[in-house]
């Protein structure tokens, strides 16, 4: 892959572009700083600096942030090389820890400063319904993990299980608009309104980041995983 | 299935030719027209039957001006962020990266709404589609829904459609916790 620059909307992605201004540009990317635990403050480091310090692949690291920038990005599939797999693994697994660790335990609590507003029988319902919505994501992230992040530690894989990253990405992402929905139009009027955006503030971040991790699967790791099965 | 005739109201001329061209490649879908305003609409629908619309979301007010369109399946095309409430007069939205099998399958999915359905009615359930619900909340399938209400099972996902559309909710877990929240459920009923 050549270190071609990448135009998202108004935001220009380049090698040379420092790390304060991609931020400044698109804070949205803070979130990938903090899953590979990028070292602050940036001073005047650009991205390629950054990444040959640290170890990435500028231009993968530059295709992350244009899909977390516009999930509708589309990587050139042509200029994806096979020894970006274990990168784009690395960072997918840093992920679900982020999710596991940071995301849905922070969203959890703002769901229990919610239930003390609610009756007996709505806070049972909806604390099974988001136990159960965590239960499904984690569930899948373990199905990712044991079947297509392992292909990489086995010599004789010849095969994926893609259906893997299909249905359950929709229903997840049906899931996150239906706790939105919940809390929107149905949550008992008891629940203070600053409870209530904290809680939809974290379910809507989280629902878009994980359309990111979605297309991240969808469109640069499967594809490296095809180049990988080929190989092998 | 039945081949269905699709209308285009895009201003941009190349994005409407390039929509066209895509929902052509699909031998189910037919194009009837293809407009660049609601006015040119209008006159073609009253030569020509229209199925499902594909309209510029830009064109939005214009469509809310006629109410000879308030019942008509409409895919929005999205080439602009566009506030979630003026979404809902759409059943669908594609943007200009929807991928074209997804396109297809708006289309097909639109045509297939409830004709009654009226997209810019209260959002309130009916009284049927509470009954409804609360079966559905209480684990009963669409045959032994049918049965208890007697009506039959097309009615019954003819309901539930119009159920997930008014909510916004589409899982059975999640419908399950809004009849809870809005006191259509009780506890009893709900062991």
């Amino acid at each position: 892959m050549t270190k071609a620059n990448i135009t998202i909307g108004s935001v220009v992605l380049s090698p040379e572009m420092k790390l304060y201004e991609l931020i400044d540009a698109a804070p949205v990317l803070l979130s990938i700083f903090s899953r590979l635990n990028i070292r602050l403050p940036f001073g005047d480091i650009s991205i390629d600096e950054m990444c040959r310090r640290d170890g990435y692949s500028t231009e993968l690291f530059i295709e992350l942030c244009a899909i977390h920038i516009d999930p509708r990005y589309r990587p050139n599939e042509e200029q994806l090389t096979e020894n970006m797999l274990p990168e784009v693994i690395g960072y997918l697994r840093a992920s679900h820890r982020y999710y596991a660790e940071h995301m849905l335990p922070h969203t959890a609590r703002h769901l229990e400063d919610i239930l003390k507003h609610c009756d007996e029988l709505s806070e049972r319902v909806l604390r099974h319904f988001y136990s159960d919505y965590v239960r499904y994501i984690t569930a899948h992230f373990d199905e990712e993990e044991r079947e297509i992040f392992s292909l990489l530690d086995s010599s004789t894989a010849s095969s994926a299980n893609f259906a893997i990253f299909d249905m359950p990405h929709a229903d997840i992402d049906d899931r996150s608009n239906d706790i939105a929905s919940l809390i929107l139009k149905s949550l008992p009027e008891a629940a203070p309104t600053p409870l209530r955006c904290a809680m939809l503030q974290d379910v809507y971040e989280l629902r878009d980041d994980l359309r990111r991790h979605s297309s991240i699967e969808t469109y640069l790791l499967r594809p490296l995983v095809v180049k990988f099965l080929k190989r092998a | 299935m039945r081949r269905l005739s699709i209308a285009i109201v895009v201003v941009a001329p190349i994005i409407r030719e390039g929509v066209a061209t895509i929902i052509g490649h699909n031998p189910n879908l037919r194009i009837v027209g293809a407009v660049d305003s609601i006015a040119e609409l209008q006159v073609l629908m009253r030569s020509t039957e229209v199925d499902v619309v594909v309209v510029d979301v830009a064109l939005q007010r214009d469509i809310e001006a006629e109410a000879e369109l308030q019942t008509l399946p409409i895919v929005g095309l999205q080439s602009s962020l566009i506030a979630p409430a003026l979404q809902r007069r759409f059943s669908h939205l594609a943007t200009i990266y929807t991928p074209e099998e997804e396109l297809h399958r708006m289309l097909i999915e639109a045509a297939d709404l409830p004709a009654e359905h009226n997209f810019a009615e209260s959002h309130e359930l009916s009284e049927r589609e509470r009954d409804v619900l609360v079966l559905v909340a209480t684990g009963l399938t669409n045959k032994e829904i049918a049965s208890k209400l007697n009506i039959s099972p097309h009615t019954v996902i003819s309901h539930r459609k119009n159920i997930v559309h008014k909510t916004g909710i589409r899982s059975v877990a999640g419908l399950t916790v809004y009849a809870v929240l809005n006191k259509f459920i009780d506890s009893e009923k709900f062991q």
